[in-house]
């Protein structure tokens, strides 16, 4: 049976007396380290994952196919104003002219490619440089090549098939 | 006398700006991140001195590692997807929801069309998977994802990256087949080189 209502004593049931009505109201106290902890991971992860520098990249123009219909259409290039670079695995071989050229040999190296180029440049008017990389030759001779064209300020360059001579210039007596 | 009151208190800390500071950081580098596309052989970049950057948008990459594997990717997801529903029509393969999902996903892919579904499978199950590469070659598939791709995005910017020990004759495939497709204006990825040995 339940007791009469008069008898219910309201604040004990709510758990509450006059001693303690007083401390009720406390500063309400989250505990935000987890969520700190959670926030710093987030970040050394954000800020490892993360990739600033964005890979440089080099501009290479080649020519269209030629169509079905139209004939290629070569531009003659005189013998005298131009120069080939063989690649080959760790050298290049150099020569001006296509006829009974006078081979040279070169590493890799930028400096000396550099100065090459830059002083065939100066010296010949219109010149036009051809790259023929061999089969064993990789992407890093390539693009350094590729770069010192670009930096030497040669105007006009091209990929183009090594000949029958070049491939024989591999036993060449280094002059 | 009264009792003394113990003076010494817990110290306490103001963590608030520090917290502050902690999600905004978080906020911004989740917000600027690009993920790396995850490559499933490490590259070595070959040097340079060009300072292009690669565009970061509509980019689709060919790259070719050391040993000659040819792998292809675009950056754009939803492009990704299109892309292989339009290999499924293709090559007649019907891809699942979930296989379609995970190809989404993958950064860079080198496997055949035959062993896509194969490969796709061991993604989806966390299993590793010997990636045989693209086949190249005048009717190889590199030339129909490049064309399926630019399909789906006409204004893509093309790219090689290349592996420094990649080997000449890889390369020129992959050059003649952007010119097969009319794509003669391509980028070389490379890496900066360090300023002294630029200078030189």
């Amino acid at each position: 049976m339940l007791p009469p209502i008069e008898d219910i004593e309201i604040d004990r049931i709510h758990g509450r007396d006059d001693k303690t009505r007083k401390s009720t109201r406390r500063d309400v106290d989250v505990d935000m380290n987890p969520m700190v902890d959670l926030a710093f991971l987030l970040l050394t992860f954000f800020m490892l994952a993360t990739t600033f520098s964005k890979p440089q990249a080099m501009e290479l123009l080649v020519p269209a196919k030629p169509d079905g219909q139209e004939a290629e259409t070569e531009t003659p290039v005189k013998e005298s104003k131009t120069l080939s670079l063989v690649l080959h695995e760790d050298k290049i071989v150099w020569y001006r002219g296509i006829t009974d050229p006078e081979t040279f040999e070169i590493e890799y190296e930028n400096g000396p490619l550099l100065a090459l180029l830059r002083s065939v440049n100066t010296e010949v008017d219109g010149l036009v440089v051809l790259v023929k990389p061999l089969p064993e030759s990789n992407a890093a001779g390539l693009v350094a090549v590729l770069d010192a064209l670009n930096v030497s300020g040669v105007q006009r360059y091209a990929l183009s098939e090594p000949s029958e001579l070049d491939l024989e210039t591999e036993n060449a007596p280094v002059p | 006398m009264p009792k003394l009151r113990n003076i010494r208190k817990k110290p306490k800390l103001d963590m608030n700006p520090m917290v502050d500071m902690a999600f905004l950081l978080v906020s911004f580098f989740m917000m600027t991140t690009t993920f790396k596309a995850e490559l499933p052989e490490e590259l070595r970049i070959p040097p340079s001195s060009s300072e292009i950057k690669l565009p970061e948008k509509g980019l689709c990459t060919v790259t070719l590692g050391a040993g000659g594997t040819v792998y292809f990717s675009i950056d754009n997801k939803f492009e990704r997807k299109r892309l292989l529903d339009a290999a499924g029509r293709q090559y007649g393969i019907s891809f699942t929801e979930k296989q379609q999902q995970a190809f989404s996903l993958i950064g860079a892919f080198g496997v055949p069309a035959a062993e896509l579904e194969a490969f796709l499978d061991a993604r989806l199950e966390n299993r590793p998977y010997e990636q045989s590469g693209i086949p190249l070659g005048e009717n190889g598939e590199l030339r129909q994802w490049i064309l399926s791709a630019r399909m789906i995005n006409p204004r893509l910017r093309f790219a090689v990256n290349a592996d420094a020990e990649a080997k000449y004759p890889e390369i020129n495939e992959i050059i003649e087949t952007f010119r097969d497709l009319n794509i003669t204006r391509f980028n070389i990825v490379t890496d900066l080189k360090p300023i002294h040995a630029a200078a030189d």
